[in-house]
């Protein structure tokens, strides 16, 4: 369930709970805290029960189930899908550039070279010019 | 090298020479079977079984226009193609090194070839070795006459419609890039002398035979069927192999896994594949030794091959790294020319697609991931990208091979046995050179002069400011 359908079912919930108890909740917190959002579903089942308004009753157990629900993934495009897992399998493969330590045995004074990492991470023209 | 090893070197090539040169003589009397055809018979000659001379008229003004062009272009594939290619690759310190290998083996092969290699490649051999080595009809490049009096010209028996001599420095710019393909295996660190010597023996040990194997009508490779239009075995699969054991040979450069090496002009490099791109249009057209329908498809399909093989290194790099490169971009294309040269002359444009588009690929693993399996320091990748996109293409040639374009059909068992042949020996011998050559200088330069560069070392030269 997305964020925006949780923030509308707590927002309806404060609604309610704010009418007909005079308590006041914080609507973002609650669609994205779990542990508040159990306490307002505590308390409205609670106050449901002391004025029997089954409509708090109702709307608990709908938050109830919507904090139990995890979030959509973000939708990526399918080359950005491909390029992730083309770089995840070359970053298990063996003989995997490491980053360059300090060029050993250099003179002092030349220069060692650009290793300006690509966007995969691993360093440029380090064992390969490719 | 001491100065006695080098003056026992000198006096040994010089007493080489005068001995072919005096034999020469003698295999210009030897009988050439069938010499002189055309100026007496008025019908159409029988097949050449030999080099031999025949009627100027005989000959084709277009073809001879178009392979003495398709010459040209081949040559500057080398010069300076290769050398910009991989001038341009190399670190700044040791730009001029490679570029002077480059010029000094075309004039060691071309020399080398004028004297033994041309006839040991081209020329039919005799006995039970004639399917191993030509013969010696054409040392020293005898035989190769134009008689203006009596009009005529000697022709190859390989190719009777344009003069010997055309079609000989057309094989001689072959010979000439292979050699200059494989410097790129172990830049930056071996000795001059020894490129020198080895690139020399190197040429005519291993070049020559599989030249013969593969494109003299009596090789073994070529009565087995083995079909290679270009060159994509005699080329690049021994170019390959040879770079990779040179690699292995010399060990790897001072730093190389810890150091960034980073490539001294890009845009000298794209201008050098540029060359290369334009050039192969002679390296592939020209194997039809013809200005005819079959050049002109093997042009398109040499083309087509270069943009799938661009445009497919360039998508893997690009989802393996996150951007395409000008580098992956012109290592793209030469993979992609290289898979379609054996096949130039057998394939139909669609297939040139597939050519490109898996070489693009294969090769890019060959540059990268192969490497780091092989785990040797081959430069400028030479097995990467020639060596596997000549496996490549060879193997695809068997698949794709069209009868009705060639009148062959291909069969993927028998490239693999031509490929791998060629691999076998190239491993072997090149092995070999490399010992011989040892013997008579240290094939690496030392570590001072690494670091320092090998344009100052060996050439006493630097870059501009």
């Amino acid at each position: 369930m997305s964020s925006s359908e949780k923030i509308a079912i707590a927002a309806h919930l404060h609604v309610l709970l704010r009418r007909k108890t005079g308590r006041v909740t914080d609507t973002e917190w609650m669609a994205c805290n779990p542990d508040y959002a159990q306490e307002v579903i505590r308390l409205a089942r609670q106050k449901s029960a002391e004025g029997g308004h089954d409509d708090l009753d109702t709307l608990a157990d709908r938050l109830e189930w919507a904090m139990g629900m995890p979030e959509p993934q973000p939708e990526r495009p399918l080359v950005q899908r491909m390029s992730d897992a083309v770089r995840a399998h070359g970053a298990r493969g063996p003989g995997v550039n490491a980053a360059p330590p300090a060029s050993a045995g250099a003179r002092p004074g030349l220069p060692v070279g650009d290793s300006r990492a690509g966007t995969d991470g691993a360093p440029r023209y380090v064992k390969g010019l490719r | 090298m001491d100065r006695k090893r080098l003056i026992a070197l000198i006096w040994s090539v010089c007493a080489v020479m005068v001995f072919m040169g005096w034999m020469a003589p003698a295999a210009q009397a030897q009988a050439v079977p069938g010499a002189v055809l055309a100026a007496a018979a008025p019908t159409k000659p029988a097949p050449l079984a030999h080099p031999g001379l025949v009627g100027a008229s005989t000959l084709s003004g277009a073809d001879t226009a178009w392979m003495l062009t398709a010459t040209a272009l081949v040559l500057l594939m080398t010069l300076p193609g290769i050398a910009l290619f991989y001038g341009g690759m190399v670190r700044r310190k040791s730009v001029l090194n490679v570029m002077a290998c480059v010029v000094a083996i075309c004039a060691i092969v071309s020399l080398l070839w004028f004297a033994v290699g041309y006839s040991l490649a081209f020329t039919p051999g005799s006995g039970a070795l004639g399917g191993l080595l030509g013969g010696t009809g054409r040392l020293w490049f005898s035989g190769l006459d134009y008689v203006q009096g009596a009009q005529l010209v000697a022709v190859s028996h390989i190719a009777p419609n344009i003069p010997e001599s055309v079609y000989a420095m057309f094989q001689l710019s072959f010979a000439i890039i292979t050699a200059a393909l494989v410097v790129g295996a172990f830049v930056e660190r071996m000795r001059f002398s020894a490129t020198l010597i080895f690139m020399a023996l190197w040429t005519l040990v291993v070049y020559v035979p599989i030249a013969h194997w593969v494109w003299e009508p009596g090789g073994w490779l070529a009565r087995l069927g083995a079909l290679d239009f270009a060159g994509g075995s005699v080329v690049h699969i021994n170019a390959g192999m040879a770079g990779l054991v040179c690699a292995y040979a010399l060990g790897p450069r001072k730093g190389y896994g810890s150091e960034a090496f980073s490539p001294f002009n890009l845009g000298l490099t794209m201008a050098g594949a540029g060359l290369l791109w334009v050039g192969w249009f002679g390296f592939n057209a020209g194997s039809a030794v013809a200005a005819d329908g079959r050049a002109g498809l093997a042009m398109a399909v040499t083309h087509i091959a270069a943009s799938a093989g661009a445009l497919s290194w360039m998508a893997a790099e690009w989802l393996a790294r996150g951007r395409p490169s000008l580098l992956g971009l012109c290592s793209g294309l030469v993979a992609g020319l290289v898979a379609i040269t054996p096949g130039a002359g057998y394939v139909t444009p669609g297939a040139a697609v597939v050519f490109g588009g898996v070489a693009g690929v294969a090769c890019y693993w060959g540059a990268t991931g192969l490497k780091r399996l092989l785990n040797a320091d081959d430069s400028l990748d030479v097995f990467g990208v020639h060596g596997v996109g000549g496996i490549v293409g060879s193997l695809l040639t068997g698949v794709f091979a069209s009868k009705s374009i060639s009148g062959v059909e291909g069969s993927v068992l028998v490239q693999a046995v031509g490929a791998g042949s060629v691999m076998l020996y190239s491993l072997v011998m090149t092995a070999v050179l490399l010992w011989v050559t040892s013997r008579f200088v240290s094939l690496r330069v030392s570590e001072a002069a690494e670091i320092d560069g090998l344009d100052i070392d060996q050439h006493a030269e630097r870059m501009g400011t």
